[in-house]
C-alpha cells in the first residue's frame, strides 16, 4: 500500500472528522476545470447561434460563393478561404524547412555556448506581439517589398502567374512573409525539443557506423521524430490561419482570388478584424461569425490532429523505454 | 471516499450550472438596456461612426468638456457603417454617419432619427510624382479608373482634361475603403449618378464591391495609403486633404466648372439642394447645372439618434449645442461650411423628438 | 547541409534583430515625457497630438484584471489535475487546455462582444476576460509542470504526519512550487498585453481621459499601435513605434525574465530533492 493510500485510510478511520479541506480543494479546483469546460462549451454555443442565421440561409454554398456584397446581402467564402489557403500554405513552405533548420542547428550543429542564447533569440521571435510585426510589415517590409523585391522577382520570375502582378506594398505577399515570421518560431521550438529527444545510442550508433552528421539526420533522426514533425506543421499551420491582426494590416483587404503574390487579397481571420466593427447589415455580422465558426473548425480540428499524434508517439516512446 | 466524491462531484456541478446560467442569459439577444448603464451617468456620452466628421467631434469633445454642461464625449472614429451597426445594437448612445439610414437599417433601428449635424464633403486624392495639385478629372473618368478601364495616369481620358500637366505612365492604384464607409456612400453615390456603367456593376452603397484596387480602413487609412503609394489614388473626407497634406482632384460639376471643394463650392452645393426627405436625409451628390459653383461630391453627415434614451436631456443639450453657431464654428478649419439656416430649424424640431 | 542550417538560424536571428531595431531606433525618438502624461488630443485642423497617458494606463488595468481571473483559474486546474484527477481525466482537461490554446484570438474577441458587450456597450471587463482565457492554458500548463516537479517525498511526509491533502497542498507543495507559477504568471502577462484582437471589439471605443473603471472601455497599448500604424500622420506612425517599442520591452523582459526564472526555480527544486 503507498504512504498515500495508507494515510488515506488511516483518515477513514478517524471517523466524525470531516475533512473539509479536501472536500472545499476539491470543490474549487473541480469547478475552475468546469468553468474552462464551460467557457469554451459557451464560445461553441455563442459563435455557432450567431452564426447561425447565416448558416441556414447560406448552407455549404457558403463555402463555394465568391460574392461578398453588403448592399445585396449575399455573402460566400472561397475568395477569403482561397487567401487563407494560399498566405498559410505559403508562409508554411517556406517557415518550416527553415525551422527545422533552426531546430537541428540548436540541437546538434550550434557549439554549446550558443545554443541557449540563440535559443533564447528564437524564443524571442515568438513573443514579438503580432501587432508589433505588422507595424512593422506596413512601415518597413511593405516599402521594400514594393520597390526593391516584388519589381526584382516581377523581373526574373514574372513569367509565373504567381510573380505577375503589380509589385505593391501591401498584398498576399506581405501578409505571407509576416506570417512565416510567426510560425518559424513555434515549429523551430518544437523541432528542437524532438531532435533533442531522439535516444543518444541511436544517433552515436549511426554516426560509429561511419555516418556523416548529414546522412546521421536524415537517416535516423529525422524518421524518428517524423511524427513530432507533422504535429508541428499542422500546429504552424493552426497559427497561421488564426492570425487576425498581422495579417489585416498587411494584406490589402480585397474579396479577390488570390492570383498573383503581388495582389491584394482577403484572409477569414483577418476579414472579421477589419469588417466586423463595422457591419452594414445583420446578416454580414452573422456572415462574420460564420467565418470565426470556419476558424473555430479548423484550429479544433488541426489542434486535435496534433495532440493525437504526440499522444500516439508518447505511447510508442513509452512502450519502447 | 466514494460518498466524499459524490459529495463533491454534485457541489461542483451545482456551482457550475449557476455559473453557466448566469453567463447564459445574457447571451445573443439584443436587449436595449442604456448603455455604460453601470454607470448611469448622464455626465457622459459614448458615440460612434463616421470618419468624416470625427475630427469635427474631436473639437466639440474638447470644448464641450471645458463648457457648463462638462459632459465628456467618447467617439470611436470605426466607420459609418459601425456607427449604424452600433446605435441598432444600442452599445452606444448616438451614431455617426454620412450614409442616411437604409429602410431596413430605419426599421432596425426602431423609432431613430438622424439629424445633420455637419456640412462636408468627399474629396478624390491622388498621389503621382511630378504632378501638380488640383488635377481635373469627370466623374465618369474617376469611375472608370475605379473599374480598372483605366490604369495609367497617361490615359488619353485623362491627359485630355489636364492639357498643361505632363503625366507619366506610371500605374494607378486605386485605393478604397474596405470597411462600411460614408465617404463611400458618397463616393459611390456620385458615381452612380453620372456613370451608368458604374451604377450597373457596383452601385451606391457603405461597402461597395471595389473591382479592383487596395482596400483601406477608415480615412486615416486611406490617406496614409496615398501618401506612400506613387501612382495612387482615392478619396477622402474633406479635413484629411488639408491635415494630410494631400492633393485633391478638381471634379467636373454638372454646369461644366471644376470648383476646389473649398467652404464656399460647397455651401453653394446646399443652397442648391434644399428638400429635405421625409426620412431626414438630404442628398447634396452631383447638385443640378444651375448651381454653377456647386462642389459635386459634398454631403451633410448625420448624428443618428434614438427618440426614447435614457440619457435624453444630455443627448438633446449635445445636439443642440453641435448645431449652433459656436459648434458649426469649429468646422470652418477643417473645411466644414456652416449648417444652412433651413436645416438647423428643421434639426431642432427633429431634436425636440428626443425624449425618454 | 550543416551550413544552410546554420544560415537558417542566423536568419532568424536577424529577422529578430530587425524588427527589434527597426522598434528601437523608431521608437526611442518619439519617447519622450509627453507619451506617458499627456492624454490624446486634435489641433484645430483635426491632426493628432498629446500622448497616450489613458492607454498606458488601460493595458495595466486590463492586463490586470485579466490575470487576476487566469491566475486562480489556471492554478485551480492544475491543482486538480494533480490531485484529484484520475490519468485519464487529467489528460482529457490538458487536451481541452491544448484546443483552448489553439482557438484563433480573433474568435474568442467575437465570443466575449457576444457575450459581455452587446446590450451593454464596450467595456474592459469583456477584453479581461478574452485575455483571461487566452492565458488559462499558459498558466495551468506552467503550474502542472512545476507542481510534478515538487518531490514526491514531501508530499508524502506531510501526509504521513497526518496533514490533509488541501493542507498539504496549501502549506508544502504550492509554497515550494511558487516560483514555478510565478514564473508562468510572468509569461503570461507578458503574452496577455501584447494581444490585440480579444481588445479590438470589446474595448475599443475608450475615452481620451485615464480611467481605472473596467466597467467603461479603457485604451491599451495594442490597440494604439493598431489605429495608429493605418494613420498617415507622421506624429501618429511615431506614437505607433514609442507604444510598439513600450509594449515589446514589457514582453521581451517578461519573456527574459520568465525564462531565466523558470531555470532558477527548476535549479532550487532539484536541490530540495
Amino acid at each position: 500500500m503507498t504512504v498515500e493510500a495508507h494515510t488515506e485510510s488511516l483518515a477513514l478511520a478517524r471517523r466524525g472528522r470531516p475533512r473539509f479541506g479536501d472536500l472545499a480543494l476539491r470543490v474549487l479546483s473541480g469547478g475552475a476545470v468546469l468553468l474552462v469546460v464551460a467557457a469554451i462549451g459557451l464560445l461553441v454555443e455563442e459563435v455557432v447561434s450567431n452564426a447561425w442565421p447565416s448558416m441556414s440561409k447560406f448552407g455549404p454554398g457558403f463555402l463555394t460563393s465568391t460574392v461578398w456584397n453588403a448592399v445585396t446581402d449575399q455573402f460566400g467564402a472561397r475568395y477569403l478561404i482561397e487567401g487563407t489557403l494560399v498566405t498559410s500554405l505559403f508562409a508554411l513552405a517556406i517557415a518550416v524547412p527553415t525551422a527545422i533548420a533552426i531546430g537541428l542547428f540548436l540541437s546538434e550543429l550550434a557549439p554549446r555556448r550558443l545554443r541557449a542564447p540563440i535559443g533564447l533569440m528564437v524564443e524571442l521571435l515568438a513573443a514579438i506581439p503580432s501587432v508589433v510585426l505588422g507595424l512593422w510589415g506596413i512601415i518597413v517590409l511593405g516599402p521594400l517589398l514594393a520597390t526593391d523585391v516584388e519589381p526584382w522577382l516581377h523581373r526574373n520570375l514574372g513569367f509565373i502567374p504567381l510573380f505577375s502582378g503589380y509589385p505593391s506594398a501591401s498584398g498576399l505577399l506581405s501578409a505571407c512573409l509576416v506570417l512565416t515570421i510567426m510560425i518559424v518560431p513555434i515549429v523551430a521550438s518544437i523541432s528542437r525539443d524532438l531532435f533533442e529527444s531522439v535516444p543518444g545510442e541511436l544517433k552515436q550508433g549511426a554516426l560509429a557506423l561511419g555516418a556523416t552528421r548529414w546522412e546521421m539526420v536524415r537517416g535516423v533522426a529525422i524518421p524518428q521524430v517524423s511524427a513530432g514533425l507533422v504535429a508541428a506543421v499542422m500546429l504552424g499551420f493552426a497559427r497561421a490561419v488564426g492570425e487576425a491582426i498581422a495579417v489585416a494590416q498587411v494584406i490589402g483587404s480585397a474579396n479577390r482570388a488570390p492570383s498573383s503574390l503581388f495582389g491584394q487579397g482577403g484572409a477569414m481571420a483577418a476579414w472579421i478584424a477589419t469588417q466586423f466593427a463595422g457591419t452594414a447589415t445583420s446578416l454580414q455580422r452573422s456572415s462574420l461569425y460564420f467565418l470565426a465558426v470556419i476558424l473555430l473548425v479548423i484550429s479544433l480540428a488541426t489542434n486535435l490532429g496534433a495532440q493525437l499524434i504526440v499522444r500516439r508517439i508518447g505511447r510508442r516512446m513509452g512502450t519502447r523505454a | 471516499m466514494t460518498r466524499m466524491k459524490r459529495a463533491a462531484a454534485a457541489a461542483v456541478a451545482a456551482g457550475a450550472l449557476a455559473v453557466a446560467a448566469g453567463c447564459g442569459s445574457s447571451g445573443s439577444t439584443t436587449t436595449v438596456t442604456a448603455p455604460g448603464s453601470s454607470s448611469s451617468d448622464s455626465k457622459v456620452l459614448v458615440g460612434a461612426g463616421s470618419t468624416l466628421v470625427a475630427p469635427l467631434l474631436a473639437q466639440w469633445e474638447a470644448d464641450y468638456l471645458k463648457s457648463p454642461a462638462a459632459v465628456t464625449i467618447t467617439y470611436g472614429a470605426v466607420g459609418s457603417g459601425g456607427g449604424i451597426d452600433a446605435i441598432t445594437a444600442k452599445s452606444v448612445d448616438f451614431g455617426a454617419s454620412d450614409a442616411p439610414l437604409s429602410p431596413d437599417q430605419a426599421t432596425a433601428c426602431k423609432s431613430c432619427v438622424q439629424i445633420p449635424w455637419a456640412l462636408a464633403a468627399t474629396v478624390a486624392t491622388y498621389n503621382v510624382k511630378g504632378v501638380p495639385n488640383n488635377l481635373k478629372l469627370t466623374g465618369p473618368v474617376v469611375a472608370d479608373i475605379f473599374l480598372g478601364k483605366v490604369t495609367a495616369w497617361n490615359d488619353p481620358a485623362i491627359t485630355a482634361l489636364n492639357p498643361g500637366v505632363s503625366l507619366p505612365s506610371t500605374h494607378i492604384t486605386p485605393i478604397y475603403r474596405s470597411d462600411g464607409s460614408g465617404d463611400s456612400y458618397v463616393f459611390s453615390s456620385y458615381l452612380s449618378a453620372v456613370s451608368p456603367t458604374w451604377k450597373s456593376q457596383v452601385g451606391a452603397s457603405t461597402q461597395p464591391t471595389f473591382p479592383t484596387g487596395t482596400g483601406e480602413e477608415h480615412n486615416s487609412g486611406v490617406a496614409a495609403a496615398v501618401q506612400a503609394t506613387d501612382g495612387s489614388i482615392g478619396y477622402v473626407g474633406i479635413s484629411y486633404i488639408a491635415a494630410d497634406s494631400l492633393n485633391e482632384a478638381v471634379l467636373k460639376n454638372a454646369a461644366g466648372q471644376y470648383p476646389q471643394p473649398t467652404t464656399g463650392a460647397i455651401a453653394a452645393a446646399a443652397s442648391a439642394v434644399t428638400t429635405i426627405a421625409p426620412d431626414g436625409s438630404i442628398s447634396l451628390v452631383n447638385p443640378p447645372a444651375s448651381a454653377a459653383k456647386a462642389y459635386p461630391m459634398s454631403t451633410y453627415t448625420y448624428a443618428i439618434v434614438p427618440t426614447a434614451s435614457s440619457k435624453a436631456s444630455t443627448l438633446k443639450a449635445f445636439l443642440t449645442y453641435a448645431i449652433s453657431s459656436t459648434g458649426q464654428a469649429f468646422g470652418l478649419p477643417l473645411g466644414f461650411p456652416p449648417l444652412p439656416a433651413a436645416v438647423v430649424t428643421h434639426d431642432t424640431a427633429e431634436i425636440a423628438k428626443i425624449g425618454s | 547541409m550543416e551550413s544552410l542550417a546554420t544560415l537558417a538560424a542566423l536568419a532568424a536571428v536577424a529577422v529578430l534583430g530587425m524588427v527589434i531595431y527597426s522598434v528601437a531606433r523608431r521608437g526611442a525618438p518619439a519617447l519622450s515625457l509627453d507619451l506617458f502624461t499627456k492624454l490624446p488630443g486634435v489641433d484645430p485642423f483635426g491632426r493628432p497630438t498629446g500622448g497616450i497617458e489613458n492607454s498606458i494606463v488601460g493595458t495595466v488595468v486590463i492586463t490586470g484584471v485579466a490575470t487576476a481571473i487566469a491566475v486562480p483559474v489556471g492554478v485551480l486546474v492544475a491543482i486538480y489535475n494533480a490531485e484529484f484527477a484520475s490519468p485519464r481525466v487529467a489528460d482529457a482537461v490538458r487536451l481541452l487546455l491544448n484546443l483552448l490554446a489553439g482557438v484563433p484570438t480573433i474568435v474568442l474577441g467575437v465570443f466575449m462582444f457576444g457575450l459581455l458587450v452587446i446590450g451593454r456597450g464596450q467595456n474592459a471587463f469583456a477584453g479581461s476576460c478574452g485575455l483571461a482565457m487566452v492565458i488559462v492554458p499558459v498558466i495551468a500548463r506552467s503550474t502542472e509542470e512545476v507542481l510534478a516537479l515538487v518531490p514526491s517525498s514531501l508530499r508524502e511526509g506531510s501526509m504521513a504526519l497526518g496533514a490533509s491533502r488541501s493542507r498539504t497542498m496549501l502549506t508544502v507543495v504550492l509554497p515550494t512550487a511558487v516560483g514555478g507559477i510565478v514564473t508562468g504568471t510572468i509569461i503570461a502577462v507578458a503574452r496577455a498585453a501584447g494581444e490585440t484582437a480579444p481588445l479590438l471589439f470589446t474595448t475599443a471605443l475608450f475615452a481620451s481621459a485615464v480611467s481605472f473603471d473596467p466597467r467603461q472601455a479603457l485604451g491599451s497599448l495594442p490597440l494604439v499601435i493598431f489605429f495608429d500604424s493605418e494613420q498617415p500622420s507622421q506624429f501618429a506612425q511615431q506614437q505607433a513605434w514609442a507604444a510598439a517599442l513600450v509594449l515589446m520591452v514589457v514582453v521581451l523582459v517578461g519573456a527574459i525574465a520568465g525564462r531565466l526564472l523558470s531555470l532558477r526555480t527548476r535549479r532550487q527544486i532539484e536541490k530540495a530533492r
